[in-house]
């Protein structure tokens, strides 16, 4: 035990003295999580997207599109939209560099045909590069389609009012008619205020999880959510970095050499697998340090996180001595682990949310470290003891080092 | 031309060492192929968005009312399901309260509770939000130009609503015609980050281990100059990323339609991006003398321009502040190219200003490798 303990206290120093390619491996999954964390982390609690830019083009220049543009500078549209207003050409080269969603052509005659209750027709021309943000515009044009129908029908007399005035000569209107007119459209508005100010119908929303349903995180927790697939799937490199000794040291004859003294097989083997668990366990400490300091991510129970952080450090480790139990040399080693990572990962959910995949893909992805340490800090975060991951892990594990260790001590022997 | 014929030669070496290596083909096919159906799947866009998107419906309401508003919000893309008390499992839920139509009738605002389960499709949640909306907005403009007098007998007949205006949409003038598919945003961006994973890994780290097993110092026994040995290195590289990028498109082409627009010129941005991407493999081999360390490197470099470049998501719900600071990633400009050149059917006057940014820094990449190639530590 003594020699084992000095061993593994040797690896330890070894790896710190040159701890370049683990430093980097430490910094990707918090580069990755900053950088997601910026990307999707909402400005403010109601917007969850950056104001959507749209190019209005009128061709009209009008009373009713004035009006129509004028409903854009509300503060509540201000928030949703960028309006720049612009011509057709503008607006193509805007959508081109990326800076418009979408273009709304306001038609020639628009005021004309307001105002003479016919049926009017607006453009939404999409950015053809864009994949969501056209759609939001175009449903919001919809909505404002209905207002601008049902205002039009509200205000029919008065609009064709107007619209005799626009004709005739300016000397020959008949201004002291105007005077009712206004009147009435004035109680029409006093009307409506007791529909629309308040408004009769509002939706109040309600964020709710399902009975049974899986834990989901608020966009606020963004950087508790992505953190541990990142550091999950660095461990997983971290690890197999360390594990490599194994089949260095053999294949250099340093394995050959030490056990020429009184060290046994055992001994470096269990040195060897303690030192990639204990350097996994650590890595995953420092993730989280990291990741509460700079991030303020939250991990739930300390307690349940260090077991759960313990039992998949301790699973990587006897994955990797049982890889690399079959494999030849270094170069081996190093064409498989990494594409076994990947797919640990891409499978497991540190790439893209286990919701979002196929069904088939996330089977797959219960074969994966990944998943269930994911699945598991999910469950620490709700303050929930991750009983399942804790179990799959830790016999999976034990199950690996049982395979692991002979065939390590018959390959050291030979 | 003797010069040229020993550059080749040697490049053309070391590519047929790299595909007779098995782990070539995982990385550069099935890996990006399997990131092409995932990211694919994930960004399916409008085609495939839940066709019918569900909305659970709690009725309480004891008057007329209440059903004169679901009629309101009944469309092809909503599924109304009703259920009779409040059910444990849904999507989303609105709750219509029993004195939904007396506060009507009696002109009193009211907010009807909409529930909407976290973890639910956010396109589904967003179309029946904005079909809510709609509804709410044809109930209000309906009361307000005929709801002057008794509410109660408001239901018995009234003139019917117009839609007067109405929304057409359209793509600009000479792009596109039909909607683009998942696939169509997916394969370029997967492809651009995998030319980035793939050579800056492989292309790094086979330079380094030329180098330390002496390979390099050998070669030089033939009539081959350093600086010759250099080029044939990049060139090989550069080969490396074009035989992804060719092997990716093509099967896109095969299996999921994948339209380019401008094939040749789609093909000259990725050459001139995969000459940036060769060059820097070659600097960072060059520089580094340990395999986890370039491979560390190459992951980070790869994944952080990957994501600021948007080759993982639509680069529009990106903040400004990283949009701009994208611009420091080559995949931000040959994406950007790439989306000129399939949803603008743009030529080569509109590519232009990104095929020069990756020209210049292919060139600038090639100058520090060619400073930095060592032939031996």
């Amino acid at each position: 035990m003594r020699r084992l303990l000095l061993i593994l206290k040797n690896d330890i120093l070894r790896h710190l003295k040159a701890p370049v390619a683990i430093l980097l491996y430490l910094i990707i999954p918090i580069a990755m999580t900053g950088l997601i964390g910026m990307i999707f982390t909402p400005s403010s609690k109601d917007n969850t997207l950056p104001p959507i830019q749209v190019v209005l083009v009128d061709k009209d220049k009008g009373l009713a599109s004035r009006l129509f543009l004028g409903a854009f500078d509300a503060d509540q549209m201000k928030k949703m939209f960028q309006v720049t207003v612009a011509d057709e050409a503008e607006g193509r080269r805007r959508m081109e560099k990326g800076k418009a969603s979408a273009m709304v052509v306001i038609p020639a005659r628009f005021t004309l045909d307001v105002l003479e209750i016919k049926p009017v027709v607006l453009e939404v021309v999409k950015n053809p590069a864009e994949q969501f943000l056209p759609d939001v515009v175009e449903e919001f044009m919809n909505t404002m389609a209905v207002m601008l129908s049902g205002a039009i029908q509200a205000f029919e007399p008065e609009a064709r009012g107007i619209r005799l005035m626009l004709d005739g000569p300016i000397d020959a209107f008949p201004w002291e008619s105007l005077g009712p007119e206004f009147g009435k459209a004035q109680k029409k508005v006093v009307a409506a205020e007791k529909y629309l100010n308040p408004l009769l119908i509002r939706l109040q929303e309600e964020k709710t999880k399902a009975v049974g349903a899986k834990a989901f995180m608020t966009r606020s927790d963004i950087f508790s959510a992505v953190l541990p697939g990142m550091a999950v799937m660095f461990l997983l490199f971290i690890v197999q970095t360390v594990m490599r000794d194994i089949i260095s040291e053999r294949e250099d004859g340093k394995l050959r050499r030490m056990l020429t003294t009184p060290l046994r097989p055992g001994e470096l083997i269990g040195a060897r697998i303690a030192g990639g668990w204990l350097m996994g366990f650590a890595i995953l400490l420092v993730m989280a340090v990291f990741g509460t300091l700079v991030f303020k991510a939250y991990w739930g129970s300390p307690g349940y996180f260090l077991l759960l952080a313990a039992v998949t450090a301790f699973w990587t480790a006897s994955f990797f001595a049982l890889m690399n139990a079959f494999l030849k040399n270094r170069n081996q080693a190093g064409a498989i682990s990494a594409p076994v990572i990947l797919a640990f990962s891409v499978f497991g959910g540190s790439m893209l949310s286990t919701e979002a995949m196929p069904k088939a893909f996330q089977a797959i992805g219960l074969a994966t470290p990944n998943r269930w340490f994911i699945d598991g800090a999910a469950l620490v975060r709700e303050g929930r003891f991750p009983a399942a991951a804790l179990l799959v892990l830790a016999a999976s594990g034990l199950i690996l080092l049982f395979l692991a260790v002979p065939l390590l001590r018959r390959r050291s022997t030979v | 031309m003797r010069r040229l014929k020993r550059i080749l030669r040697i490049a053309g070496n070391d590519i047929r060492i790299m595909v007779k290596d098995k782990v070539f083909f995982f990385w550069t096919l099935a890996f990006p192929i399997l990131f092409i159906l995932l990211f694919g799947y994930l960004y399916k866009g409008g085609e495939t968005a839940p066709p019918s998107a569900e909305l659970t419906v709690l009725n309480q309401d004891e008057g007329r009312w209440g059903a004169y508003f679901l009629e309101k919000i009944k469309s092809p893309g909503i599924v109304l399901k009703t259920a009779g008390t409040e059910p444990a499992e849904y999507n989303r839920l609105i709750i219509l309260p029993p004195d939904f139509s007396e506060k009507i009738e009696a002109r009193k605002d009211q907010a009807l509770a909409l529930k909407k389960r976290e973890d639910a499709s956010a396109a589904a949640a967003a179309r029946v939000e904005i079909r809510l909306y709609q509804a709410i907005a044809r109930l209000l403009s309906e009361l307000v130009l005929y709801g002057d007098g008794d509410l109660t007998k408001f239901l018995d007949g009234h003139a019917e609503f117009r839609d007067l205006v109405t929304v057409k949409t359209r793509y600009p003038a000479k792009t596109i015609t039909v909607v683009p598919g998942g696939m169509d945003h997916a394969i370029p961006g997967i492809t651009v980050q995998f030319i980035m994973m793939m050579v800056l890994i492989y292309g790094g780290v086979t330079v380094m281990e030329d180098r330390k097993k002496g390979v390099l110092s050998r070669l030089l026994f033939s009539p081959l100059s350093p600086g010759a040995l250099y080029q044939a290195k990049l060139l090989a590289r550069w080969l490396m990323g074009m035989l992804q990028a060719l092997m990716l498109f093509v099967v896109g082409k095969i299996f999921f339609r994948l339209n380019l627009g401008d094939v040749p010129l789609s093909l000259l941005v990725i050459a001139v991006f995969a000459l940036a991407t060769a060059a820097l493999s070659v600097f960072i081999g060059s520089l580094m003398g340990k395999e986890d360390m370039i491979i560390g490197l190459s992951i980070l470099m790869a994944n952080v321009f990957a994501g600021l470049g948007g080759c993982w998501w639509p680069i529009e719900v990106v903040p400004p502040a990283v949009r701009t600071m994208g611009m420091i990633s080559p995949a931000y400009w040959a994406m950007d190219a790439l989306h000129k050149l399939r949803f603008f059917q743009g030529d080569f006057a509109a590519v232009a200003p990104n095929l020069g940014v990756l020209l210049a820094l292919a060139v600038v990449l090639s100058i520090l490798a060619g400073r930095f190639f060592k032939i031996r530590d």
